[in-house]
């Protein structure tokens, strides 16, 4: 049987439905001899800034079950040294690239959008609007349905491409910043992003990670996302959802496509495995064989609730 | 660059050090051209809990008969190396290596190396004398740890030194064996005397690597330092395990380190 994996999210085609998420894979080529770029369905960047950050201070990361936390703080080399280092050799792969843009104030996000709009070979961008590791942006736009509203807007007019938003799982409502980026313009949504958190030292008394609280990732997350994804997908059926959180198997993925999601991006399971991604798309297949599934993409919103 | 590969290992042997470290014979039919101060991320079990693979210095790479033996030195200090200490042999896991770079194990003309290790930062250093020793490059061998109990391999430790006509120094914290104090203050007490390295290599606790920092930039030695810090995942993606070099820049210690040059480290490693 020939399983078609390929799929679409808003007006952007992929071979397949498993994408490299921001912050897990560099700038899309740092594990080559792993998993190529271009055998994906497509690639987030690390989140680029107008200029390079340098990030929190260290300790940046703690293991929990079945799960990390991570506060790296958007450590970056800026958005002029990937468009003229990494994107190059992106473009001659052939791999989908979309950029994860990070502002602390919303020219910022419009300095990066700008800067991208100059380069050919890029197809999409995922507004990073809920990290919840940096003091200034993300977070301030991702949980307030208003500025959310105005900055997914003030982007959309500043490209024709595909524009995602990466929602927060810290909002007070999700459905409502869902609605609001949508209201904004946006083709699609990513979620969720990290589950704010924090580990504590009983011996010192102190938080393990200098910046105090970080963010949650890893198969400890998935049943939150999955639960979001739901909840999005029910509230706006006809937005493309791009479903993110803990996943490490093609079974993980199916789930996600199950409750509404489109395409999937696959992040923390890369550090235990930088084959990761690939491995999930050859078990995807599988199971479509398995489960006589002819296109991925029918599988969308399909959950059968009770 | 010497490839990296994720090799599929199997737990060949598994051996007590002392009462809280052991040793790990990972055995792969592919070959590993790992240098001292090398390391690999190896898986310690199946499933989510740990969910991270451990962060280990190669000690040593043994090929034969179309198989590589790679040993491990490991401190048993939580979930994760539990878990290792009790596979049992023919166990099979995966192991990331050889990752970062290594220690400059050229010879400083005129004077002898100065190699330096604080408990389990043994392996790197262990590695690199035995190569020094093959290649006849002379070095002293300073060996702390918290008591005598807790030193390893001290006797493969003064086979190495002894073949190029070094000493080997041991301290213990305690003064249940060797000399009473830190690793770094026998070292001192040497260099004091007289004694003078063209280069130190160094492994252990962070402390340690701090004190040996001020020491070797009060005396403008040439000093290497393998750190150790919280590492996801090992190739440059995760950005966890980042040291402050002394121009402000977070670099991802498992690409541009684990090995670094003092001279490069930011303030907090001489405070």
């Amino acid at each position: 049987m020939n399983v078609r994996l390929d799929t679409t999210v808003g007006s952007l085609k992929l071979t397949n439905p498993v994408l490299a998420a921001s912050g897990t894979f560099g700038y899309g080529l740092d594990l080559l001899e792993f998993c190529p770029p271009e055998s994906l369905g497509g690639v987030v960047t690390k989140g680029l800034s107008p200029r390079p950050r340098r990030g929190n201070p260290t300790p940046r990361i703690v293991e929990t079950a079945a799960g990390m936390i991570n506060a790296i703080g958007l450590q970056n080399i800026g958005v002029e040294a990937f468009c003229r280092e990494a994107l190059p050799q992106l473009r001659v792969r052939g791999a989908v690239v979309v950029v994860n843009v990070f502002g602390e104030r919303m020219e910022e996000y419009l300095e990066v959008i700008d800067r991208c709009e100059a380069e050919d070979g890029l197809a999409g961008y995922e507004l990073n609007v809920s990290c919840p590791n940096v003091t200034a942006g993300g977070m301030e736009f991702g949980h307030d349905p208003v500025p959310l509203e105005r900055l997914t807007a003030i982007c959309r007019a500043a490209t024709r491409r595909p524009l995602w938003v990466k929602l927060s799982p810290n909002a007070p409502d999700l459905v409502a910043t869902a609605r609001a980026a949508v209201a904004g313009g946006a083709d699609a949504l990513t979620l969720i992003n990290t589950v704010r958190a924090m580990a504590i030292d009983a011996d010192t008394r102190r938080p393990i990670l200098a910046n105090g609280f970080g963010g949650l990732s890893g198969p400890a997350v998935k049943p939150i996302a999955l639960r979001m994804v739901w909840e999005v997908h029910k509230a706006v059926p006809a937005v493309p959802l791009v479903g993110i959180g803990g996943i490490e198997t093609g079974r993980d993925v199916v789930e996600f496509v199950l409750a509404g999601a489109s395409a999937v991006q696959v992040g923390t399971a890369i550090f235990r495995d930088p084959a990761a991604p690939l491995r999930i798309v050859a078990e995807l297949e599988t199971f479509c064989d398995d489960h006589k599934v002819a296109r991925v993409a029918e599988l969308t919103g399909g959950l059968q609730w009770r | 660059m010497i490839a990296r590969r994720d090799l599929a290992v199997r737990v060949a042997a598994r051996t007590d050090l002392s009462p809280t470290c052991f040793r790990v014979i990972l055995e792969t039919v592919d070959e590993v051209a790992a240098v001292p101060g090398q390391f690999g991320m190896l898986t310690c079990g199946v499933g989510f809990d740990p969910l991270l693979r451990r962060a280990l210095s190669i000690a040593g790479v043994v090929r034969r008969e179309g198989v590589t033996c790679v040993e491990m030195m490991v401190k048993e200090i939580g979930r994760g190396t539990t878990l290792l200490r009790h596979a049992s042999v023919g166990s099979r896991l995966r192991l990331l290596a050889p990752l970062g770079n290594g220690f400059t194990l050229t010879a400083v003309e005129g004077t002898r190396l100065g190699l330096i290790v604080g408990g389990i930062g043994l392996p790197p250093v262990l590695f690199a004398a035995e190569q020094l020793a093959a290649r006849k490059v002379g070095f002293d061998l300073y060996v702390g740890a918290a008591s005598g109990a807790e030193l390893l391999e001290v006797e493969r430790c003064g086979k190495a030194a002894a073949a190029v006509g070094g000493e080997l120094v041991l301290t213990t914290d305690d003064g249940s064996a060797g000399e009473h104090g830190f690793v770094t203050d026998a070292l001192q007490r040497r260099l004091d005397g007289g004694c003078a390295y063209g280069r130190l290599l160094a492994c252990g606790p962070n402390p340690m690597l701090a004190a040996l920092t001020r020491l070797a930039r009060d005396r403008a030695l040439a000093a290497e330092l393998s750190l150790e810090e919280p590492m996801a995942c090992g190739v440059g993606v995760c950005l966890g395990c980042v040291v402050e070099l002394e121009d402000g820049r977070y670099v991802a210690s498992c690409k541009e380190g684990p090995v670094f040059s003092v001279d490069r480290l930011a303030e907090r490693w001489w405070p």
